[in-house]
């Protein structure tokens, strides 16, 4: 019984995207394997079909297309203004030296604050708004740019910067040919670690703050017992994480990692 | 580091907080910014000793504190042999290597609403969440770090007359270390933040509810008291425990590998 299974997952990989799915076609199964046997309740825990059979339903009556576009606009507003903000100022701050000494432990801090902490106050000050939701996103994907801009400027080898100005470079050209090249895949982690804290605040944040988005679909059906809009939102935030890995960071590291020296727009 | 330049640091680390504690007391003053809206630091020095007093800031922090030991060594203790069990059979690895990307994407967070369904409101509730959010990164982490050592280590080990078991225990966790301590630094990180909305959400006791009952009463000097030791906690774990041992496992273990 095992062998053949394995033998034909050998023979799987022809297309990366086809071999990244042969194991959750075999989760499913044993999920709804599990599911039949009925060890637990199906209410509390119900089967692919029925998961099915409510993506079909939210999918027709619009209500999953609108939340998943709520929640994507959000974390992508957040993200690209975290990065417009993140960046530069994580560039000043690793290249002036006393600035660094003196931001380094409060970005340290306040990265620390995780961006949950800050909702209760925002609440006071904003309300169950979109700007609370945005103020948490942003804030959560701007420290670790700033941290990892900073750190990708000061890891960037003095002597190239040396090399550069006994060339006769200007400062600016240091600056767009050597600093921020260099600093580049770290600069990249960062956008990595940044959308992996925001998309989790983001999914904190529509829960509690909870207009809409896939959140707060997942915590409204907490609400009225329904177990199977909680796994589609959960299996939803799954692949959309999938998605902004392989459509965004992926070919991102790869171009910085890759073409190391060419100053290329991060997407 | 002589005591003297342990000294200049710690200083160089502390002065920033006192400029901002300044600006931000000035700042209050200045713009007369009632209490309902932003504290004063006096505020929250005094909100500070007034929860210390009744025990009750005690009680939160143990119970955070409490939460997050308790899901993490669980998490820890069955992931690393579960994840070098599933190493050893390429296949396996391979199969399974998707999914718990899958899972360790989730973990946390989207947890929430089923984790209450299933425990309840409450410490098991909130254990999960954390043990997800540790359990998933850790098992992906040490199967990365198995799989990737090299085939001729281990032939050389067995070679050299190693059992399977010293295999495991001399080669293949040494040489997964490295990245496992990351997974554990990583998760917790997560785990942290979890564990805030977790408390926000389902609970009656932890630094997340102190805060969101706090709301309730617009205390912000309670708020702003939850938010700093919500920070001051994890910069400790993290830079205190967290960073020594993993610089310590990348230093000894690590052979060429970056720090990430």
């Amino acid at each position: 019984m095992k062998r053949p299974v394995l033998r034909a997952l050998r023979w799987f990989p022809g297309h990366p995207a086809l071999a990244g799915a042969g194991p959750f076609v075999l989760l499913v199964a044993v999920w709804a394997l599990v599911v039949e046997l009925e060890i637990y309740p199906r209410a509390f825990f119900p089967g692919p079909l029925d998961v099915l059979r409510v993506f079909g339903s939210l999918v027709y009556k619009g209500i999953l297309p609108t939340y998943l576009q709520d929640s994507v606009t959000r974390l992508a507003v957040g993200a690209a203004a975290g990065m417009v903000v993140g960046i530069p100022l994580g560039l000043l701050i690793g290249l002036h030296p006393a600035s660094y000494r003196f931001f380094w432990p409060l970005i340290i801090f306040f990265q620390a604050i995780g961006d949950i902490a800050w909702l209760p106050i925002l609440l006071i000050w904003f309300g169950f708004t979109l700007t609370t939701m945005t103020f948490v996103i942003v804030y959560t994907v701007i420290f670790p740019m700033i941290f990892n801009a900073a750190l990708g400027v000061r890891t960037v080898p003095v002597e190239m910067v040396r090399a550069a100005q006994s060339l006769g470079a200007s400062r600016w050209r240091i600056l767009a040919e050597v600093l921020i090249p260099g600093a580049l895949p770290n600069i990249i982690t960062g956008l990595r670690n940044g959308l992996g804290y925001g998309w989790r605040a983001l999914i904190a944040a529509e829960i509690i703050v909870g207009t809409s988005g896939i959140g707060f679909m997942m915590f409204d059906a907490r609400r009225s017992g329904s177990v199977v809009e909680m796994i589609l939102g959960m299996i939803v935030l799954g692949i959309l994480w999938y998605v902004v890995d392989a459509g965004i960071l992926r070919p991102a590291e790869r171009v910085t990692i890759e073409r190391w020296g060419l100053v290329r727009q991060a997407p | 580091m002589t005591a003297r330049s342990r000294l200049g640091a710690a200083v160089w680390f502390a002065a920033p907080f006192v400029v901002l504690v300044l600006a931000w007391s000035a700042a209050v003053e200045l713009y007369d910014v009632p209490l309902r809206v932003f504290p004063r630091p006096a505020d929250v020095i005094q909100a500070l000793a007034q929860q210390a007093r009744t025990g009750a800031l005690g009680n939160h922090i143990w119970q955070s504190l409490r939460r997050v030991l308790v899901g993490t060594t669980l998490a820890v203790v069955t992931s690393i042999p579960l994840g070098v069990v599933i190493s050893t059979n390429r296949y396996v690895a391979a199969l399974s290597a998707p999914v718990l990307r899958f899972f360790s994407v989730l973990a946390g967070i989207a947890w929430i609403p089923l984790a209450t369904l299933w425990f309840g409101y409450g410490f098991g509730a909130i254990t999960f969440i954390i043990f997800n959010a540790v359990f998933f990164i850790v098992l992906y982490n040490t199967i990365l770090g198995v799989t990737g050592i090299p085939q001729a280590l281990r032939d050389a080990a067995r070679s050299l007359g190693a059992s399977r078991g010293q295999v495991v225990t001399e080669v293949l966790l040494p040489g997964a270390l490295p990245n496992i301590v990351t997974g554990i630094r990583t998760g917790m990180g997560f785990a942290w933040r979890g564990l805030i909305a977790a408390e926000i959400i389902a609970t009656n006791a932890g630094l997340g509810y102190m805060l969101f009952l706090a709301r309730d009463f617009y205390r912000t000097e309670v708020i702003v008291l939850g938010m700093i030791l919500i920070g001051a906690i994890w910069v400790l774990i993290d830079r205190l425990i967290l960073v020594p041992i993993e610089r310590r496992t990348v230093e000894r273990w690590g052979l060429a590998r970056s720090a990430g």
